[in-house]
Parts: C-alpha cells; structure tokens; sequence
C-alpha cells in the first residue's frame, strides 16, 4: 500500500508542490462531481422523456397502423406496389449537435425533400384514406424521430456520464489518496529525518561529555604522575587567543 | 339466332351445371349471424375456431401458430381462387371468355407490380409469387428474361391477353416516364370498356346485368378519380382520360367531371344522377360517418347481390368473385381489429346476405 | 448549435410488411446507388441470418441515421442490438400491429432501468 505513492525525493520542497497538487485535485473533483451532477440531471430528464415518448409512441403507431387496415380494407393490397415503387427519400433526417456542460448531443431533425412517389397510390380506390394513413405515418416518423434524438443524447450522455463518474472516482479515490499518501511519506520522512538529527545531535554530545571526561581522567593521572607540572599549564586547544605575533602594533 | 335473340332459353344447355354449382356456392357466403359471432372474437384463434363451423371450414388448420392476419388473407384469396378456377375449367364458351375477362382486372394489376420491379431493377422472380393468382397468365413465367421497360414492353406484354389496351393507349416510352398509377387507370379504363362491349354483345340477361355492375364501375371510378386528384400533379386533361366512358355519366358528367375543382363540384355533378345523389348526400367527412367510398361499397354489394339473383345470365360469375372479394376484405378487415385489439370501428364491415 | 453532416441521412426499416408499407408511404424509402434498399420486409421465410446480415449492414452504412425495427423482430436479434452501444445510427424500437409495445424488452430501456434502480438506491 505504502509503496502506491507519487516517486519523489522526500524534501520540504516537495511537500509543498504535493500540497498543491492536493490543492488541485480537490477543486478539480468538486468540479467534476459538479458536471456529473449536471448531467445526471440531464440524463435523467431525458429518461423520463423517452419513456413518455415511447409511450406515445406506441399509441401513435397503433393508430397509424389501424389506418393501415382500413386503407386496405377500402383498396384491396396495395403493400406490394409501394414496397416496389421506392426511388428516392422523400423524408430525411438532418442531425445538429447541442452544446450540454460541454458535451455534443446530437440532435435529430427531419425535413421534406423532393417530391412524393406515392402521390397517386390508390387513385381510384381508397386515395382518402391512403392520405390518412400517410399524415398518421408521418406522424409517428416525427414522433420517432424525435425519440431517436432522445435516445442518441441517451447514449451519448451515459456514455460521457460514465467517463466522467469513473474520473470522479479516479481522483476521490485513487488520486487523491496517494497524494494524501504522498504528502503523509514526506511528512513522516520529514520527521524521521529531524528525529535522527536529533539522535545525532544527543549521540554526539553524549561523546563530546565522555571524551571530555576521558581526556580530564586521564590529565588528572598524569597529573598525580607527576608528568605535568603545572596545573596552569598552557594548552595550545584550550588557549582562546594567541597573542599576535606578525601583526603587533 | 334465336339464340343471340334469346340466350336465356339456351343458358342452361352450356352453362347449368355451373351456374347450379355457384348457386351452391351461396349458401358459403358468411350470414349476418356468423359477422355477429366473428366480431366477438378475442383473438386470431377465437376467429379461427368460428370460421370452422361456417363453410369455410378448416381452411386454417394446417396454419402454425401463432395466426397472423396475413395468413388469413392468403388462405381467403386461395380458397376463391381453387372455386374459380374450378369454374374455369369446366366452362364452355363464352362463359370461358366472360370468366377470362374477370381475371383481366386482376392481371392489370400483377402487370402494374411487374412494371414498377422492372423500373426499379427488383428481382423479378421476387415479385411472381407476390402477384395475385387469379390474375397469373402464361408469360407471366418468362418475365424474368426483361431485364428493361422496353424489353418487357416488346417481349412479355404484347403478348399478354391484355395488349390491345397497352397497343392503345400506352406505348414503350410512357412505361418509363408515366406514373405508374395512370398507367394502371388507364389500362383498366382500357378494360372496362371493353368488358362492357363484350357483354353487350352477349345480349339479353347477361348484356343488362352486366352492363349495368360495368356501368356502375366505371362511374364510381370517375367520380373516385376526380376527387382523389384534387391536389395532385394530375392535369385535368389527363384526368379526363382515365374516365372510363362506358358509365351512365358519359358523356355529359364525364365532360362535367372534366372540369370539377372540388369536393362541391363533383357533387354537383353526381346531383344530375338520381342514384349517385343518394350516395354523395348519405356521404360525410365527420369519423363515424360513412365515407363516399363506403357508400360506394354498400351500393355495389347491394347491386351484385342483386345481378347474382338473376338466373340464366353470366353476371351471377362476376357477382360471385365480387361479393366473395368483399367477403374476404371483411373477414381480415374483422381480424386486423382482433388483432390489433381497436374494436371501435370493427362494424364497419359490409354484410351480404 | 451547429450544423453538421448537410446532406440529410436516411431512416431505415426492418419490419413486417404493413410496417415497411406505413413508413415507405410516410416517404421514408430510398434505393442507393447500387440499388440497395434501406428497408426489409421481414416475413415468415425470413432467416434470422438475413435480418442479422441486414441490420448490420445498416450499422456500416453511412448515409443511415435511425434505424427502426420491429419489437418482434428485435427479439430475434438482441444480442446483436445490445452490443450496438453508439449512439449513431439510433436504433428504435417499435411495436408492430399486432404486438403492443413492451417495454420491458427494450435494450435502452433496459440499461436504463439498471441505471435507474442503482442511482434510486443511493
């Protein structure tokens, strides 16, 4: 676990950069627990209008496909012929792209172009109801194609959801911890290091008494030798000033 | 000729077995009371269980589950298709040729779905099993060696029972550039006139049953073309050359027709015409109400139930196919409402007997 | 908003016949160049390998925005439809007249209700 952090030389320089980096992250997630909220909200509008569409939908396709049934009933089986009479779209979708927190919703959108093939379709049986039954498909293509905008923006949006929630989650958890962890391994190196100093500081002292000690033990001795004479004999170490010798006024 | 004087005297030698065995054929077609049990259906099945105990019998059995109505609609088309063809094949003359001519109508209509495959480059062997049988014809099997309009014009057509109203009004070049609609309003316009002609040549029952059903065909097409050409590319002049012109209204509502603009129009026209004055004013646009068109059917039944009760006259035939056809448009008109479960207008059917 | 792709696209449809005869009369058939069709009528004959080879067809075109299928015939797909996850071309599905639509099969609806219930949770 301990080892899941950002490799640097443990230094009071790098804890304050990780300090900014944790800074970052920070605002850097509320950020984007911000948008994914956003379209959270989103997402979920759209939901609920897809499901009231396809609702719709089915009621409108239902009577679409009734007027079907009645077309045939007034002109016999014209399916065939018009199954074989198709040259060119006459109804096209156009698609636009919506601007949502920064995310491209395509938009859906269809127009007329050119002009109906089926325009004669059961002139001289059922023209009427033919009419009916192609104002309530076009109906329900409007309809459709609206609920594929809806769904398009669906997709796209869980899509763009999920990445988002995964980078959520990426700097909540992964992120940020080990800069946490980082910035706790500089800290506790930090005070490892002036613990040690502190040891080294004592550890030294510690000898510094003892080779005093040692050094006035063994002056003492020599001293009851009778190796030294004087007490007041001048040590060259301990003599805090020479007296000049060059430079005398 | 006695016998073109009188050809009611001589109808039974040729043709009495037939018209008996069709007379049989009446007692198959649906009663008010079977419409009544069939509307209460629940399901395709319920729908199926019914149609058991009239004459149609177990026509569905071997039909996997689940129903759907298209099935249905298939096996109807089928079963008249094996009667007809049953009476085909056991006419004599002209009874043969009459029948002939009521497969014609049909074999426009195969001829027009052909077309439009061919113009769009459709697999042509795609479409053979999709035309309606009663309107199959010989070269009907070596279409699929047309590969263009032109070729099929000059290989296939010409050929055909129907190529007198192609040689007529129709020549290679409008196969392309013609809406495929006029082409197929103008072959039947084509057609019903000469159907009419040759009925009136048969003389005595049969000429004025049938002269009278044709008649009325060719008049609610007029009427149906008019109106439903009303805000369309259609020209007035090309209009006008769809009526079929062997109707009551020609030639003095024809001319009239010609020139209508709207909805009133025509109906000032039908207004000269005690009978079709009658249709139009039943007629509204209000939902509930019944449309022209269905007013249109109910006086078609209404006549062909009429001309089937004639006896010793070929129009008993054509009634026959025709009452049986909207038999069979009530029954899957009756099981799309099962099926789709919108039993609001499941009434709307045309009852016949 | 911008306006990209100018040239419209096209809808496409695999459904029975009444379906394919409703949505071609509303205007939306078109054959291409090389004569191909952006519809299929599926019948009873139809292979689910075609409806398959089709759809996916249909996913590779370019020229295709929507594609709207049959609920029914959705079913005999599925999982070819629930490995579909962009959001180009939409894929709709719609009842066809004799099955009402149900929700509950549907692949978006589907995710959502995954979605929905986990997010309702917390």
């Amino acid at each position: 676990m301990s080892s899941d952090r950002i490799n640097v030389f443990p230094s009071r320089m790098a804890l304050t950069i990780m300090k900014a980096r944790l800074k970052g992250a920070q605002k850097g997630h509320s950020l984007l627990k911000k948008k994914a909220d956003a379209l959270t909200l989103r997402f979920r509008m759209i939901l609920k209008k897809i499901i009231e569409t396809k609702v719709r939908m089915g009621e409108v396709m239902r009577e679409a496909a009734f007027s079907l049934a009645e077309a045939k009933f007034t002109s016999g089986d014209f399916g065939h012929i018009v199954l074989q009479n198709v040259n060119k779209a006459q109804l096209k979708v156009r698609s636009k792209k919506e601007n949502v927190a920064g995310v491209q919703l395509p938009v859906f959108e269809h127009y007329l172009d050119g002009s109906d093939s089926y325009e004669l379709t059961g002139l001289s049986r059922g023209g009427q109801q033919i009419d009916r039954l192609k104002k309530n498909y076009a109906t329900a293509i409007k309809l459709l194609v609206e609920l594929a905008s809806l769904q398009t923006s669906f997709v796209t949006l869980d899509e763009v959801i999920k990445i988002t929630n995964r980078r959520v989650n990426a700097i909540e958890h992964v992120i940020i911890p080990r800069i946490e962890r980082t910035l706790a391994y500089i800290t506790t190196e930090l005070d490892e290091r002036e613990r040690e100093e502190f040891y080294r500081l004592k550890k030294i002292q510690e000898k510094k008494k003892k080779m005093k000690v040692a050094a006035e033990e063994k002056l003492r001795e020599r001293k009851a030798r009778g190796e030294i004479s004087r007490e007041d004999a001048a040590n060259l170490l301990e003599e805090g000033r020479d007296e000049d010798l060059l430079f005398t006024d | 000729m006695s016998a073109y004087m009188m050809p009611e005297m001589y109808f039974n030698i040729d043709h009495g077995y037939l018209e008996g065995l069709v007379r049989g054929f009446k007692g198959g077609i649906l009663k008010q009371a079977d419409y009544l049990n069939l509307v209460q259906c629940e399901s395709l099945d319920d729908l199926k269980l019914h149609l058991q105990s009239t004459d149609y019998g177990n026509f569905l059995a071997n039909e996997p589950s689940p129903l759907t109505v298209s099935v249905i609609d298939d096996k109807l088309k089928e079963k008249l298709v094996i009667e007809f063809q049953h009476l085909r094949n056991h006419c004599l003359e002209p009874l043969a040729t009459f029948l002939d001519y009521i497969t014609y109508s049909y074999m426009i209509d195969n001829i027009i779905l052909l077309i439009t495959g061919t113009l769009h480059q459709r697999p042509i062997n795609e479409l053979i099993p999709k035309c309606h049988p009663l309107g199959s014809f010989e070269q009907m099997e070596a279409i699929h060696i047309a590969a263009t309009p032109a070729e099929l014009y000059n290989a296939v057509l010409v050929d055909t029972p129907l190529a007198p109203y192609f040689i007529d009004c129709i020549s290679e070049q409008d196969l392309d550039e013609m809406n495929i609609e006029i082409i197929r309003n103008t072959l039947y316009k084509a057609y019903l006139e000469d159907f009419y002609s040759f009925c009136s040549e048969l003389g005595g029952a049969t000429a004025e049953v049938m002269c009278d059903a044709l008649s009325f065909e060719a008049d609610r097409r007029a009427f149906i073309i008019t109106i439903n050409s009303f805000g369309t590319e259609l020209t007035k002049d090309d209009r006008s050359k769809l009526y079929p012109r062997c109707g009551k209204l020609n030639p003095y509502g024809l001319s009239q027709l010609g020139r209508a603009d709207d909805y009133d129009q025509v109906r000032a026209v039908a207004d000269i015409y005690g009978e079709y004055k009658e249709l139009f004013e039943g007629a509204g646009t209000n939902p509930g109400d019944k449309t022209l068109e269905d007013k249109f059917f109910d006086r078609e039944v209404q006549l062909m139930k009429n001309s089937f009760m004639q006896q010793f006259q070929m129009g008993t035939f054509y009634s026959y196919v025709k009452l049986k056809e909207q038999e069979n448009r009530n029954i899957v008109w009756i099981a799309e409402c099962v099926a789709q479960r919108h039993r609001a207008k499941i009434d709307s059917y045309i009852p016949i007997f | 908003m911008s306006h990209s792709g100018v040239k419209g696209k096209l809808i496409a449809v695999i459904g029975d016949e009444d379906t394919c005869t409703g949505f071609l009369l509303g205007g939306v058939g078109e054959l291409n160049k090389k004569r191909e069709p952006n519809f299929l009528v599926v019948d009873k004959n139809t292979s689910r390998h075609d409806i398959e080879e089709t759809f996916r067809g249909f996913l590779k075109r370019d020229d295709i925005a929507i594609i709207l299928i049959n609920q029914t015939i959705a079913e005999e797909i599925r999982f070819v439809i629930d490995t579909h996850n962009e959001p180009l071309p939409a894929v709709l599905e719609i009842p066809s007249k004799d099955a009402p639509y149900d929700a509950s099969k549907d692949s978006i609806l589907r995710r959502a209700k995954g979605m929905f219930s986990s997010e309702d949770m917390r």
